[in-house]
């Protein structure tokens, strides 16, 4: 059984290892610490989204609509950061309220409604972008409140910077920290948790069993869209402005790299390290060819090779293992 | 009766349009084996579903347990009042631990937020001793074979504290040390006090294991019998209201021309130097036991599942055939095992079912389809082969399991297949249908297309073939023409090594 | 009288849109009586729709067989880029017909390769259609932001820009062309022999290639008919805009979805027509057309077509979910 633990998510981390060495190689800045914290920091709304995303991928669903939902949250906490000055407190509970409402309409829907996931969060998003710029008029939100400027650098700890100094850990990564260990608890120990991979395994069989599948899918959605709503206010607290046009297309990069980690997209299988590895690659992929300095356009090209020859190679041993299950054993 | 654990009275169920439970009885107790039978439409999978607490009895349905008239609500009050159920297709998770398999329902019953893993695996590990099976509950179900799946079933419906378990076809993907090994299960049950219910179409395993039978009839209660006071003849005239006469086809006529050669295929792991020839006309039975790779081979020669070594020869000429297309253009067909799946497009309807091998043949020049040709080939062979209800248009899913099969053979035969081969035909199916079935298969070959036939059922095997043989662990352990030979003849070549 | 009300039944779906079409081009008549019907805006529609048709039609062939093609306004975009080269080449001033008619045949050509692409993983390999069209996509959406870096390609002969921006006989050309490409997808699709083996894959791919098909190559074809459609509905962009730019028509590929579902084809495959696609096209060109005479802001124009889409499609669900649990109590009542 270990053995199988090593194959996809172990695979996974020596392409991240063998990457991480050629860009070394390439530009020692990579391995600086302050350069890992900042791909790091620059990754945890991706990280996030992605830890949301997990269960619905492996209950078999997808969510388009996070797009819709962080730019909800960053938009409406904006502004009521901007227009009534708050607390930090205020604002996450907003967030969580938006991502929670969103994704409790996308529960209802696919649970009771039996309209298919795909379908439901495309409408979704289509409504919800359209909410966003309806109300922003595509306009920026900036002059955000210092303290949350504040709360935006804060950082915990202390680490050596490779340099002499000291360097902190930003508050946005313990939030993703965090979120990988709430994920993890909720889908490995708890009964909901594990109604997720029944569901994803056999949706009839999980009936007869017991689970409640509405309500198991409902949380599903309200948690993605809770973790995009938080998502949502650490991508404004990391930018200090909100730009609503600036997430579209997110949706599918979030899917990519929970897909990439190892998550199937027909459900059943799925686990918050392999999560982790998946954005890691997507993170370091990115940050290595900034380093190389390889223009914008090469980064799209690389960045489509990669995924359609990573999932290729996924698909191909798959296959092998399964010609090699002995069906018969010979006589001699 | 007195006693009993379970006890339905006076059980009707009515869907719209039709009645599938008429008045009937059934009482099951504590400890014993009480087999159910009867022909597809009987009411079995109707009966089950309302003690598992799917369906809810029409108005004046009584049902008792321990005595105590009492309501099945749901599926969950089922299990709490005692009740497991183990469906054909076993309703486990491929995904998940045999321990999380045999755990689930009792988390889900006590409601507990948090799952102990430690805990479930030690009941797992109980459970699964209980049962005598020899598995480790870490292991994920999808890498478990369909018997051992069958174990885990089992020691789930333990770990809940089952009082009765009903199986429902409990053997038909089994083995027969496989099935030796469910019988000792039932046993164990047994000595617990755990009722067991076998509802089955295999009416030898039936008398093996039952003390007693009950024969159902479209949809009503017809008798129940101690299983030493009935014999065969009698039950099938129970179930089916007529008498089936047991048919030997058997031609023995020298043949004319080898259909189809094999020499020497071998794939490794899952056959090895097959060699065998198939003459004209002839039905050639292939039996074993399940495991033996009886379909990887034929699924070779179907190109699904491509031999590494070894030739094909069709009529005489080598052949390549790396996919079901060449082996199509070669005049091979390959009706599958599981023919709801892969034998069949259940969404589609009859007509577009019937049609597809051929849609060649009723394309015009452009490519496209002429449908008034394809509706008057669809009609006919759904005449030929007698497919109720005759629409063409009725979806394939809405047919019994015999009338399926028959639209998957009328598929082939009207495609002009010169070999046929025919895996597991009448898996499923009911008596009469199976009957019809075997007549069609001897008709074909009498029209000169050449038939093999792959089945567990020996009195299949021993009534339809012209030449049997026999595979065992991946090779042939022997060949026999279909004269004077007897079940014992063919299990000793199934079973023993030669050393 | 008996066939008539088979008939019905049998598209009960398409009359039912056109129902709605109906319902959606009175209302936005009356609404608007002097704006919507003028000449001007039936025109501007009919102009508008040909492009996003046909990138719906290409979606449709790859949902038919339970996948999708992510990268279809990719395709559409990177065609045009290229075709956008010749037709902005020194050489095509000077000879416009032979440059319209290359850039046509190089438009295509592209689409096509893209095509073998696409079908080649999903086929071949066995990757996921989400996933292979979600990284081929990322790849031409790179090469062509290379080959435009990130600018737009302009100047075209004018022959060439007739083609998104003129008539005949008062039928806007883009129109004709969509014609065309509708009556080819309904024969292709509905009526050939690979056409029925496009839906029966969809269906059940297993049942299928055991029935002797070839569904590998199926498959291919259906990704590369996906791109060509895609690939005509970037010529008709390029020629409107007479430019080429990346993102041109980016906005389609949501949209397309949105027009295949909401036109009956099932997100899971094997079941769908033309027709039904078709009417969504316009049911949707026709209430963004409206909503914006109307003044109304663009971005409820989104929020509408979304709802539209969620409502149509639960009240479809209630009712099949109904008919369906009568159809299988039928089955299974032993």
């Amino acid at each position: 059984m270990k053995k199988l633990l090593r194959k996809k998510e172990f695979s996974i981390f020596l392409i991240i290892v063998f990457i991480s060495i050629v860009i070394t190689v390439a530009s020692p800045t990579f391995l600086r610490p302050d350069n890992l914290i900042d791909v790091l920091k620059g990754n945890v709304v991706l990280g996030i989204m992605a830890l949301g995303m997990l269960p619905v991928l492996i209950s078999g669903g997808i969510d388009l609509s996070v797009t819709g939902t962080i730019a909800l949250s960053a938009v409406l906490c904006g502004k009521l950061m901007v227009t009534y000055g708050s607390n930090i407190w205020m604002v996450f509970l907003l967030a969580i309220l938006i991502g929670a409402g969103i994704g409790f309409l996308d529960g209802i829907i696919i649970a009771k409604l039996r309209i298919p996931p795909i379908v439901t969060t495309l409408g979704m998003q289509s409504v919800f972008v359209g909410i966003v710029l309806l109300y922003t008029n595509g306009d920026w939100i900036t002059n955000l409140p210092p303290w949350f400027k504040q709360f935006g650098t804060f950082t915990v700890g202390v680490l050596p910077n490779g340099s002499g100094g000291t360097l902190g850990i930003p508050v946005q990564i313990v939030f993703l920290i965090a979120a990988g260990l709430i994920t993890w608890f909720v889908l490995k120990y708890t009964l909901i948790g594990r109604g997720i991979y029944a569901i994803g395994g056999s949706r009839s069989s999980a009936l007869r069993v017991g689970y409640n599948i509405d309500r198991i899918q409902v949380f599903i959605y309200m948690y993605c869209g809770v973790m995009a709503g938080i998502a949502g206010v650490l991508h404004t607290s990391i930018v200090q402005q909100v730009d609503p046009n600036t997430f579209t297309g997110m949706e599918l990069n979030v899917i990519v790299a929970v897909v990439i980690g190892g998550a199937s997209t027909v459900g059943g299988s799925g686990t918050v390290f392999g999560t982790f590895l998946g954005v890691i690659l997507m993170a370091v992929l990115e940050n290595g060819m900034v380093l190389a300095r390889i223009p914008t356009f090469w980064q799209k090209i690389v960045m489509g090779i990669i995924i359609v020859i990573a999932t290729s190679f996924d698909v191909i041993n798959h296959k092998r293992e399964q010609n090699k299950l002995v069906r018969v054993d010979i006589e001699e | 009766m007195d006693g009993a654990f379970l006890e339905l009275d006076h059980i009707s169920k009515t869907f719209p349009g039709v009645k599938a439970l008429s008045d009937v009885h059934f009482d099951i107790l504590p400890g014993e084996v009480h087999a159910l039978v009867g022909e597809n439409g009987a009411g079995k999978s109707t009966l089950i579903k309302i003690m598992s607490g799917v369906y809810q009895p029409d108005k004046g349905g009584v049902i008792r347990v321990n005595g105590k008239e009492t309501n099945i609500s749901g599926t969950i009050d089922a299990i709490r009042q005692g009740i497991a159920v183990i469906y054909q297709d076993f309703s486990l998770f491929g995904n998940l631990t045999a321990a999380e398999n045999i755990g689930i329902n009792g988390a889900i019953d006590k409601n507990r937020l948090v799952v102990n893993w430690k805990k479930m695996y030690q009941e797992a590990k109980k459970a699964l001793e209980i049962v005598g099976a020899d598995i480790d509950p870490s292991v994920t179900l999808g890498n478990l074979s369909v018997a051992k799946q069958q174990m885990v079933a089992i020691a789930s419906a333990i770990a809940q504290d089952a009082k009765m378990i009903i199986m429902d076809e409990p053997t038909s993907s089994l083995s027969k040390t496989e099935i030796d090994k469910l019988f000792e299960i039932i046993g164990t049950l047994k000595k617990k006090n755990i009722a067991v219910m076998f509802v089955s179409h295999k009416l030898d395993e039936v008398f093996r294991v039952s003390d007693r039978i009950t024969v159902f009839r479209d949809g009503r209660y017809i008798s129940t019998a101690k299983s030493g006071e009935v014999n065969t003849d009698q039950l099938i005239s129970m179930m089916v209201g007529r008498k089936v006469l047991d048919k030997n086809y058997a031609n023995l006529e020298k043949k004319n021309g080898v259909a189809l050669e094999v020499n020497r295929l071998t794939k490794e792991g899952n056959f090895k130097d097959i060699s065998f020839r198939l003459f004209k006309g002839e039905v050639l039975g292939i039996t074993g036991l399940v495991g033996a790779g009886r379909s990887e081979m034929a699924q070779a020669i179907f190109g699904i599942n491509r031999a590494d070594s070894g030739e094909i020869l069709v009529d005489g000429e080598k052949v390549r055939i790396n996919s079901p297309t060449d082996a199509m253009n070669a005049g091979i067909a390959y009706i599958p095992e599981n023919r709801q799946t892969q034998g069949l497009i259940q969404d589609q309807t009859v007509e577009s079912n019937i049609a597809l091998p051929l849609l060649k043949h009723y394309t015009n020049r452009i490519g496209l389809v002429k449908r008034g040709n394809q509706r008057a080939f669809a009609e006919k062979w759904i005449d030929r082969l007698d497919v109720r209800p005759k629409n063409p248009e009725l979806l394939a899913m809405q047919l019994s399991g015999g009338n399926q099969q028959k639209v998957v053979l009328a598929k082939w035969i009207a495609a002009d297949a010169r070999i046929l081969i025919v895996d597991e035909p009448t898996n499923g199916v009911d008596i009469g249908a199976k009957a019809e079935i075997h007549r069609i298969i001897r008709e074909i070959a009498a029209a000169g297309t050449s038939v093999i036939l792959i089945s567990s059922e020996l009195p299949e095997i021993l009534s339809v073939s012209d030449r049997i043989l026999v595979m065992r662990r991946g090779r042939i352990a022997g060949e026999f023409v279909n004269k004077d030979v007897t079940q014992e003849m063919i299990m000793d070549k199934a079973l023993v090594s030669n050393r | 009288m008996k066939s008539w009300k088979a008939w019905k039944a049998k598209h009960s779906n398409e009359l039912t849109l056109l129902l709605i079409l109906l319902g959606v081009f009175v209302l936005m008549s009356v609404l608007s009586p002097s704006k919507f019907l003028s000449p001007g805006n039936i025109q501007t529609m009919a102009f508008q729709m040909p492009e996003f048709g046909l990138m719906a039609l290409g979606m449709m062939a790859a949902i038919l067989t339970g996948g999708i093609n992510l990268s279809i306004t990719s395709v559409g975009a990177l065609s045009g880029i290229v075709s956008a080269f010749v037709l902005s080449s020194p050489w095509a001033k000077t000879n416009p017909v032979l440059a319209t008619l290359l850039a046509v045949v190089v438009c295509v050509a592209i689409a096509a390769l893209t095509g073998l692409l696409n079908g080649f993983v999903i086929a071949y390999v066995g990757v996921a259609a989400m996933l292979t069209t979600l990284g081929t996509m990322t790849l031409f959406d790179g090469i062509s932001l290379n080959l435009t870096k990130g600018g737009s390609i302009a100047g075209f002969p004018s022959l060439f820009i007739q083609i998104g921006n003129g008539s005949v006989g008062g039928i806007p050309i883009p129109i004709l062309i969509y014609t065309v490409a509708v009556v080819a997808a309904y024969y292709i699709l509905e009526r050939s022999a690979w056409g029925i083996q496009v839906y029966m894959t969809g269906c059940n791919r297993i049942a299928t290639s055991f029935s002797g098909i070839n569904t590998k190559r199926t498959l291919l074809l259906v990704y590369v008919f996906s791109s060509v459609m895609a690939g005509l509905g970037g010529l008709i962009i390029i020629s409107r805009y007479n430019s080429a730019k990346v993102d041109y028509g980016s906005s389609y590929m949501m949209n397309s979805v949105a027009a295949v579902v909401l036109g009956g084809t099932s997100i899971n495959g094997g079941h769908g027509t033309v027709a039904g696609t078709v009417i969504a096209v316009a049911i949707i060109q026709m209430v963004s057309s409206g909503l914006n005479i109307l003044g109304v802001n663009r971005y409820i124009v989104d929020i509408v077509i979304g709802v539209i889409l969620i409502a149509v499609l639960a009240i479809r669900s209630l009712a099949g979910i109904y008919d369906r649990a009568k159809l299988l109590r039928k089955h299974t009542a032993s």
